[in-house]
């Protein structure tokens, strides 16, 4: 059984003898400095983007309600913007925020590009990286953790202490506990300020209704990182004990740093898209206008299938022409010819993301070989910066752009005279008290529990690194040599 | 005694695991700049066949030449430089290809390429990473303890008294490893140069000496630390540590400064402004337009003021009024854009790893820049296409009698000159600095 004094004891002493040394305090004081600097670039980039974009959300939702009298098909022309809003969380973690469009133009028959990401105005240093709270923990704390550890036990064999240890009556198991324990004593002195600010610049931050829900994610971050944190000194200790020297178990470590987090992550993702090529933009648009085009020209008055609509139209109402129809032909045209577009892009766009997807896969399932790429992960999800938050993003906005095509298309087929227009009229128009019905664009946050669902694997792969570095240390303090 | 050398560093097994580390992921980043390259290569077939059949079908729906232009689209492509395959900078995100038609452009050309965000982030694994990061880590792996290792084995002393000098010595076994590391550079290189079949010319000769300087600066680096005669844990924790710091931490925190010191609220500003400047023309007085756009154009005063509800020249004088009424916006951003490359590119002069990235991006013309020039060539080719056809629309021209098959896709010129010595010379300056500071250790090594 493990004696819990004798862990605490041994903990205890590697922490005062860490305390002792220089290099410490030089590692202490450089993360204190990135801690603050990530945490001011995080909070600076949230609200200055999030106040530019409210800036421009509200003045194009002014801009919409105070359109004059006019043909609602202009209205729909006219359009609206959505801007992509940044959830408090992603000052903690940057996630995909800086590569996906923040803005997107929306209006009636086009589903335009969700243009002007942050990586589209890099100068392709961003491909080096940002500095992010998460990032510390992620990429730079294992590496101190390795760094303040790789010596634990080994040391103690160099030394010839551990014999006089075990000697003493103290199990291997109490040896293995009590040093992971103080690496992890260590490893919090730089976590918990980055948390605690995170927690800080959330509660200065954070909107009331959105507080609970961004509370609980803040919670799950917390959580996760201190897992994968115990799990890295647990890992770090026995390799310390397994290696014959503390040169070999520094190289090891040092190894598996490189490979955990620089070279698997960039590898399979670059293979992913290697292996499940996606289209370009304008394979993708030619792919949708030839199937729009197959579908029917509404514009083309001997279209068949528009032909074929007329006429069972006219049947249904016993009229011979469309000028008698008790609603605006062109308007409901108009609107069968939005939803079939709109169909159609949505099936490619759902095959697109399908591909995105499949491409993602491989780096999503070495959460199974590599605990950092679990935690990246759920971290992204939780921050509400990952891939899902975007896809629902563009789900959301082209939603919106739909909604406010066929709010006007309506309007149209209800208030627009049937009767052709010579070209010296004056246009028909309709009131502007129709233009505030539109509802304005309110994106709806996924809520934790959605975004856990889909990172369910790598939630599920962390708890399995935290039972395998458990029994991991069971066996090895049954097996472990004393020289 | 040399060959000694080379016999003891070869047999190492982490030699072995090393080399074919390197080149197991050169040809996965050489594979996969391929397929980046042709896969380029066929959106431009692609968008060549796409643009005659476009043209074709349009033409034959619309006698109206106001009408057929509205929806007439045209491209301008940025043919990607074989070069690009090893270095595909931004490529990946801003497009090669322009396709626009005569309306507003400003609405038009920030359109961004199609991408999956998760592949941005993790970065373009092309054999640019391959040089920037991975083989500064071989050079570290290979020679952080050359001294300290003799030093720990306890065979320093038999050295220094059996080599003629211990100096050589060392520099012997630094030499051994540089000569296997540029030997496998070359092997890379000349894969890449066989399955990309990249013309020999100068951007080529400008990557290949830029890699080489490179990793020199490496060399440097790692010598001048192991001359502190550390010990080997020391030196291996101080060099990747210095790795950490050069190819993450510091890059990356010069990234997050730039992108807070320079928002771009100018995009959105011009996304809406360029939709209010054409849409609100619609609720106002022809006259009123009609008057600016000839303010622009006087050449066209001629043509007077239309006085039916709709009209293609007053349409066709809103669209314009899209673009100059967000002009200034634009230019705005532009700026923004141009002044971000300045602040990185005076900052990278001073960090090499983010010097050579933006140089390879340069000389392989996938950089910032080259997106710039190309948003400017677009906004030349859009203006010629306007007044080629703007007289056309206003007299109502018969859309028989032009020429469609003429209108093909266009090209973007080729590079400008480059600037060997501005490329080049931050990279020496770093070497020289590195190895008069070496030079100044090793005068203290002794032989115990």
């Amino acid at each position: 059984m493990t004696n819990k004094r004798i862990s605490f004891l041994i903990a205890r002493q590697f922490c005062r003898s860490a305390f002792r040394s220089n290099a410490l305090y030089a590692i202490l004081l450089v993360m204190a400095v990135m801690i603050g600097f990530a945490a001011y670039s995080g909070w600076k980039i949230y609200t200055t983007q999030n106040a530019i974009r409210q800036h421009y959300q509200h003045e194009v939702r002014a801009s919409w309600e105070n359109n004059p009298d006019k043909h609602p098909h202009r209205m729909a022309h006219f359009g609206s913007f959505a801007f992509r809003a940044k959830h408090p969380l992603s000052m903690f973690d940057f996630g995909l925020e800086s590569f996906v469009g923040n803005a997107v133009y929306l209006e009636a028959h086009r589903q335009n590009t969700v243009n002007f990401s942050e990586a589209g105005f890099s100068t392709g240093l961003l491909r080096f990286g940002e500095i992010s709270l998460a990032v510390l923990l992620q990429v730079v704390l294992p590496l101190i953790i390795f760094f303040l550890g790789f010596a634990s036990v080994s040391e103690e064999r160099e030394g010839g202490t551990l014999k006089i240890l075990l000697t003493q009556n103290v199990s291997w198991r109490d040896i293995l506990v009590g040093k992971s324990l103080g690496i992890f004593l260590l490893a919090m002195c730089i976590a918990i300020p980055a948390v605690a600010v995170t927690l800080f610049l959330i509660l200065g931050t954070a909107q009331n209704v959105l507080i609970t829900d961004t509370l609980l994610r803040f919670a799950g971050i917390a959580g996760v990182y201190l897992i994968f944190i115990a799990v890295l000194c647990v890992i770090t200790v026995l390799i310390s004990a397994a290696s014959a020297s503390s040169k070999s178990a520094l190289m090891k470590l040092l190894a598996i740093w490189l490979f955990m987090i620089v070279l698997l992550p960039r590898t399979t993702q670059a293979l992913g898209s290697y292996f499940y090529p996606s289209p370009s933009k304008i394979e993708f648009d030619t792919a949708v206008e030839l199937d729009v085009l197959k579908e029917g020209d509404s514009h083309n008055p001997d279209d068949p299938h528009y032909k074929t609509l007329r006429d069972s139209v006219l049947r249904v109402y016993r009229v011979d022409s469309v000028q008698q129809l008790p609603f605006n032909y062109s308007g409901f045209v108009m609107r069968e010819g939005e939803r079939i577009s709109a169909e159609i892009f949505r099936r490619h766009l759902d095959k697109l993301i399908a591909t995105y997807k499949k491409q993602n896969r491989i780096n999503e399932l070495t959460a199974w070989i590599n605990p950092y790429a679990a935690v990246r992960n759920i971290s992204m999800a939780l921050s509400a910066t990952d891939f899902e938050s975007y896809v629902v993003f563009q789900q959301e906005a082209e939603r919106y752009r739909y909604q406010l095509a066929q709010t006007m298309n309506e309007l149209q087929m209800k208030f627009i005279s049937n009767q052709k227009q010579g070209p010296d009229d004056k246009p028909y128009t309709i009131s502007h008290e129709h233009w505030k019905a539109l509802p304005d664009f309110k994106p709806q946050q996924a809520t934790i529990g959605t975004a856990l669902r889909h990172e369910a694997g790598s939630v599920l792969a962390l708890v399995m690194w935290s039972i395998l570095s458990v029994l991991f240390l069971i066996r090895l303090s049954k097996k472990a040599k004393a020289v | 005694m040399y060959m000694l050398l080379v016999k003891q560093f070869i047999r190492s097994k982490a030699v072995v695991l090393a080399f074919i580390l390197i080149v197991v992921m050169g040809i996965i980043s050489i594979l996969i700049g391929r397929q980046f390259l042709s896969r380029q290569e066929n959106t431009i077939r692609q968008v060549t066949t796409h643009q005659r059949e476009h043209i074709e079908r349009n033409v034959a729906a619309h006698d109206e030449m106001g009408l057929l232009l509205y929806y007439l689209r045209f491209s301008l492509i940025s043919k990607p430089d074989k070069l690009a395959a090893l270095s595909i900078g931004q490529r990946d995100v801003n497009p090669g290809i322009q396709s626009v038609t005569i309306r507003t452009l400003e609405g038009q050309k920030y359109d961004t390429d199609l991408n999956n965000p998760s592949n941005l982030q993790s970065g373009n694994l092309d054999l640019g990473f391959i040089i920037l990061y991975l083989f500064p880590l071989l050079i570290i792996a290979f020679t952080f303890n050359l001294l300290s290792e003799e030093k720990e084995a306890g065979t320093w002393r038999l050295i220094a008294v059996q080599a003629r000098s211990a100096k050589v010595y060392l520099l012997q076994k630094v030499s051994v490893r540089a000569v296997a590391l540029y030997s496998w550079l070359v092997i890379l290189l000349l894969i890449a140069i066989l399955v990309l079949s990249l013309p020999v010319n100068e951007a080529l000769w400008a990557f290949i000496v830029a890699s080489i300087l490179y990793l020199a600066f490496w060399f440097a680096f790692c010598f001048w630390i192991i001359t502190f005669r550390r010990s080997s844990s020391f030196n291996v924790l101080t060099l990747l540590s210095a790795w950490v710091v050069f190819t993450i931490l510091l890059p990356a925190s010069v990234n997050n400064i730039v992108a807070n010191l320079y928002p771009v609220p100018e995009s959105l500003a011009t996304m809406v402004k360029q939709r209010d400047g054409y849409h609100e023309k619609w609720d106002m007085d022809k006259g009123i337009t009609m008057e600016k756009f000839y303010a622009h154009y006087p050449q066209y005063k001629s043509y007077g003021i239309p006085e039916q509800t709709f009209n293609w020249l007053w349409y066709y004088a809103m669209q314009q009024m899209g673009d100059d009424e967000s002009v200034q916006y634009s230019n705005a951003m532009r700026e923004k854009i141009l002044q971000r490359e300045r602040v990185s590119r005076s900052i990278a002069m001073a960090m090499p790893t983010m010097h050579t990235q933006l140089f390879f991006n340069d000389v392989a013309r996938t950089s910032l820049t080259d997106y710039v020039q190309l948003l400017d060539s677009t906004h030349v080719f859009h203006e010629r296409l306007r007044l080629h056809f703007y007289p056309k629309i206003f007299d109502n021209a018969a859309v028989k009698d032009e020429n469609w098959k003429s209108f093909i896709p266009e090209y973007i010129s080729d590079r400008k000159d480059m600037n060997w010595s501005a490329m080049l010379l931050p990279l020496i300056v770093a070497v020289v600095l590195l190895s008069i500071l070496s030079v100044a250790n090793m005068r203290q090594i002794k032989s115990v």
